[in-house]
């Protein structure tokens, strides 16, 4: 008996992880919020951490107007020119 | 992004062995499934004549992609016939679009599941139920076009529970939720007219419903009466939100709105009245929040928004109203919207059958 696979006939999309930082040390934060209640709160509460310990520096605060979809590729690009890494989180 | 061949098993020419093999790969609901033997999934292929790796819905963040084959796969499984197929692929069609974002909706701890309502005379077509046990079970084509939808979210979007899928409680619907809106004595346009299809078209609409809240009324017998147990079903403090939501009303129920000359739009308006609760309410609750009340009360605030309490959904026409279910019983449903907000928002298509028969 042969059967189909139910399975999406779409190749596998290709994923790299960013490379690793060198150092924390004076580098600059991006924060992404999702909208939900305690979002930003919490993210800035956890740059703080870095901002205290690496002497990191927030440059860039930015909010997805819909938690649960993928946020726009602007967005995304915008942040990237800015910041060195981002925090983002889901905060509920 | 090129597809490439669906893949093809090959198993033991035995059938509990390729249900068991179905099992294995983890293409079930944790139901057992019709093989999906190649020559059934031509078969359901045939009911819809544009090539096979056409594609219906996307998904937005790991762009796996739904063809009409992969759907026909999952239609087999489901146990559906190929007249059903129109249907699931439509709503497909319409839960690709950004506003329905069935990503969120399928991954959510919220636990929806895609409402399926199919309108027009496609419903009575392909033999769907609008009648007594309108939620089921019995009905093969409500029960497997609504087992397609889930099967097709498992295995090409890989929405799977506890990895992808994060449901807290999940939903009974996650199994199946399809219905058929009862045109027999419906004394109200049909959704597939008042969505503006034309005359003998059908259409299926999308709601990622969040539960089933039955709402019984035996003693009523004025609208204002049974509306009322409605609108407080849908404003308890578990289920209010500024999102949409979705009525239908009992043969019974219905019949006391008919007579009264009550139409669907002072429905939709008195539920929106009533369906609310004071802000202070909201506070006590831990459920109050600056931006949705702004949200609600701002400058586009529809008129019948009342000071100092927040309503159910943003305006009259955020509540689907239609007619379900056996003649007998005052119990109608409310089925809340996915989570606390407006991540999601109903969505309609057109059932085409592009079979060699005629189009619906």
């Amino acid at each position: 008996m042969q059967l189909y696979s139910p399975m999406s006939t779409t190749p596998k999309r290709q994923a790299f992880r960013a490379p690793a930082l060198a150092g924390l040390e004076g580098t600059r934060i991006g924060i992404l919020e999702n909208n939900k209640l305690n979002a930003e709160e919490m993210l800035r509460e956890v740059a703080a951490l870095f901002t205290e310990r690496h002497g990191c520096s927030v440059r860039m605060l930015r909010s997805k107007a819909n938690a649960s979809a993928p946020a726009p590729a602007n967005t995304l690009v915008d942040l990237a020119q800015d910041v060195d890494f981002l925090i983002t989180g889901l905060g509920d | 992004m090129a597809a490439v061949s669906p893949r093809i098993h090959e198993v033991p020419d035995d059938l509990f062995a390729a249900m068991d093999f179905c099992y294995e790969q983890g293409w079930t609901d944790g139901l057992p499934v019709v093989p999906p033997q190649v020559d059934r999934v031509k078969a359901m292929l045939a009911a819809d004549q544009r090539p096979a790796e056409t594609v219906v819905a996307r998904h937005p963040a790991t762009e796996l992609e739904l063809s009409l084959h992969a759907a026909a796969v999952n239609a087999v499984m489901a146990g559906c016939l190929p007249e059903y197929f129109p249907v699931l692929v439509a709503a497909f069609e319409a839960m690709d679009r950004p506003d329905f974002n069935f990503h969120g909706s399928t991954a959510s701890t919220g636990g929806s599941a895609p409402l399926l309502i199919v309108s027009g005379p496609c419903a009575d077509e392909i033999g769907m139920n609008a009648d007594v046990n309108l939620f089921g079970p019995g009905n093969r084509a409500n029960a497997t076009i609504g087992r397609a939808v889930r099967l097709i979210l498992r295995n090409v979007f890989q929405m799977l529970p506890g990895i992808s899928d994060k449901s807290t409680q999940g939903n009974p619907g996650k199994y199946s939720f399809c219905i058929a809106e009862r045109s027999r004595g419906n004394p109200w346009p049909l959704l597939c007219e008042a969505q503006g299809y034309a005359k003998g078209a059908s259409s299926v609409t999308v709601f990622a419903g969040g539960g089933f809240c039955n709402v019984e009324n035996h003693g009523g017998n004025t609208p204002e009466q049974i509306l009322a147990s409605v609108a407080d079903a849908m404003a308890n403090y578990g289920c209010i939100t500024l999102g949409q939501s979705v009525v239908i009303l009992a043969p019974e129920h219905m019949r006391i709105l008919a007579d009264a000359a009550w139409t669907r739009e002072r429905a939709q308006a008195f539920l929106f009245t009533h369906a609310r609760r004071p802000a202070d309410g909201m506070k006590g609750v831990g459920k109050y929040r600056d931006s949705e009340y702004d949200k609600q009360h701002g400058g586009n605030a529809h008129g019948l928004v009342e000071p100092g309490f927040v309503h159910r959904g943003l305006r009259p026409d955020d509540i689907l109203i239609t007619m379900g279910g056996g003649d007998a019983g005052g119990h109608s449903c409310f089925i809340p919207s996915w989570s606390r907000g407006r991540g999601s928002l109903i969505q309609h298509a057109a059932i085409i059958v592009r079979s060699d028969s005629q189009q619906t």
